[in-house]
């Protein structure tokens, strides 16, 4: 009898090349059940390739497993937009419909649909959008409710593109915010492809930081540091000052700190707010 | 051909001969009462597939298909083939070439759009240009003439018709899902790629049907000019759908009726659209005042 697998997806020797390009190369990593995973790195990093590759949208080389499913598990992916135009009279509740009934929009929307929509609505605090065109939303609004849409599917695996791009800090925060309440209640895997670090560190249980290959994995405190940030990116970012592993005067966070004559260099948390002040 | 598979198709004459018991004096008839009945077939098929025309942005999509008439036409006459056999088969092979090459290429929808559309005109052109007196039948195709569909091309758009509205049924949300986002229509189960060829096969054969109708000139306009009305008019996607019915089928019956009248005299297809593009006026306004209400 096969043991069960709290490994939800298993990416082994991963590569993706295209035109003769490698967009990604040998990414080997497990993903836990139930857990909030994201994926940072730069522009063109291929974070939505590696995306694209779970949800088996693209062709790759090695595999892409679940060992906690045996088969590849209920899947919703959430775009990081769609291709909406203000003048399309498509209700939220239509949306929420369109994945929810086989009746057609335009015989109208069963009534235990509208019902799971208002739910799933709430969940990410949007019931008050039902009636509202997709069109008219802000960006954050519309965001929730792709996400709301997704959640409607009870997905096993929940896959998201910068779900939250654009959206400013106090739509973005409760994005996640919302996201996480919905992924303790329905216990769904999560992974993410992210550019806010801090949020990143806040509410992610594994960090994949990838640029063309994976150049660390795992908890944020461990893989969100200022070497791997500077590897990444190119330029310094301190999340963690504890963990500045030698002083960097080009830091704009630490530097003057790691000058200053009455502290330590780069030793105290107060130095710049870590992940847990963002709490 | 299309006449040799008329014992296949259903009888629409009698339908056709019922339109005739209106109290109108255009419809005594049996010409009028069969363009009648052909609008009353092609209108709401057109309006169907219009909704979802304009919102995966195909308008051009279907204008290319309209102008593979003149190269269907052109082999037919080439081949001795019936071009009413050959228009729709060979718009039916374009839609899905246009469709692979969208799929499959990395240039942009209009410019793969537009390499077909132009190999297609230009194949069409050289045949007619070769072949002397060809040019005189393809006048009908340009302008387009209902007042000539026959008893067989009624059933043909009985039978399409009810086709289309099974797909209609079936694949609406889908249709809709895809033109919203691919990937996560995907990632729903929706198998986009058989959705899309086969949204391109109808949409070629109904544009094709409706080349017979109003012509190549102005064949898109019978697609978007009533969806794009209903997108003014309707608050829901839903809504949106029985608006374009709505409009298609006023525009289509007002205009054929209004081309017959002695005092007009004007082409039925022509005038079937002046009549759609005055809804859509009608519609902007309304549309506008509706807006400054809102703001």
């Amino acid at each position: 009898m096969p043991i069960p697998s709290d490994v939800a997806v298993r990416l082994r020797g991963l590569t993706v090349r295209r035109d003769g390009l490698t967009i990604l190369q040998d990414i080997d990593a497990d993903i836990p059940c139930g857990s909030s995973t994201v994926i940072i790195g730069p522009n063109g990093a291929g974070k939505s390739t590696l995306l694209l590759c779970i949800a088996g949208e693209l062709a790759c080389e090695g595999r892409v497993t679940f060992p906690a499913f045996g088969r590849p598990p209920r899947m919703a992916y959430v775009p990081q937009h769609v291709q909406l135009d203000a003048g399309l009279p498509l209700t939220v509740l239509e949306f929420m419909a369109l994945g929810g009934q086989r009746r057609p929009l335009w015989l109208g929307v069963a009534a235990s649909v509208r019902e799971q929509a208002l739910r799933h609505l709430d969940m990410v605090q949007a019931a008050h959008l039902l009636q509202r065109r997709m069109g008219d939303l802000s960006g954050g609004e519309q965001r929730r409710v792709l996400l709301a849409s997704a959640l409607a599917r009870r997905p096993r695996l929940l896959l998201l593109d910068e779900p939250a791009a654009g959206v400013d800090a106090s739509g973005e925060r409760l994005f996640w915010k919302v996201l996480t309440a919905a992924r303790q209640e329905q216990g769904f895997t999560q992974i993410m492809v992210s550019h806010n670090l801090s949020l990143t560190a806040h509410y992610a249980d594994l960090v994949l930081c990838l640029n063309g290959s994976l150049m660390r994995a795992g908890a944020p405190h461990a893989a969100l540091t200022a070497p791997t940030l500077r590897a990444l990116f190119g330029v310094p970012i301190h999340l963690y000052p504890e963990q500045c592993e030698e002083p960097d005067e080009t830091c704009a966070q630490c530097g003057a700190h790691c000058h200053s004559a009455d502290a330590p260099a780069c030793t105290s948390a107060a130095a710049a707010p870590s992940a847990s002040s963002l709490r | 051909m299309l006449e040799h598979l008329s014992v296949l198709l259903p009888d629409m004459l009698p339908v056709a001969q019922a339109l005739g018991r209106l109290p109108l004096d255009c419809l005594q008839a049996a010409f009028m009462q069969q363009a009648l009945l052909a609008i009353l077939l092609l209108a709401p098929m057109t309006a169907a597939l219009g909704v979802s025309v304009i919102t995966f942005r195909m308008a051009f999509f279907s204008d290319a298909i309209g102008h593979s008439a003149f190269a269907g036409v052109a082999l037919g006459l080439l081949f001795s083939l019936d071009p009413l056999f050959t228009m729709p088969a060979f718009g039916v092979l374009v839609g899905l070439c246009i469709m692979a090459v969208r799929r499959g290429s990395l240039l942009s929808a209009d410019t793969s759009i537009g390499i077909v559309f132009s190999a297609v005109v230009a194949f069409g052109l050289a045949v007619v240009s070769r072949t002397p007196g060809m040019g005189r039948n393809m006048t009908q195709f340009l302008y387009g003439d209902i007042l000539t569909v026959s008893p067989a091309e009624l059933g043909f758009l009985a039978l399409l018709a009810l086709g289309l509205f099974l797909f209609a049924a079936a694949g609406f949300n889908r249709l809709l899902l895809i033109a919203l986002n691919p990937v996560m229509a995907r990632a729903r189960g929706v198998r986009v790629a058989l959705w899309q060829y086969a949204f391109a096969a109808l949409l070629s054969l109904v544009v094709m049907m409706a080349v017979r109708a109003v012509g190549v000139l102005l064949v898109t306009a019978l697609l978007i000019v009533p969806a794009a009305t209903a997108r003014h008019l309707a608050r829901t996607a839903g809504g949106m759908f029985w608006w374009a019915q709505a409009v298609a089928l006023f525009s289509g019956v007002a205009g054929l009726l209004l081309s017959a009248q002695s005092w007009l005299g004007t082409a039925s297809g022509a005038t079937i659209i002046l009549v759609a593009c005055a809804c859509f006026l009608c519609s902007t306004v309304w549309a506008r005042r509706q807006g400054h209400r809102r703001g």
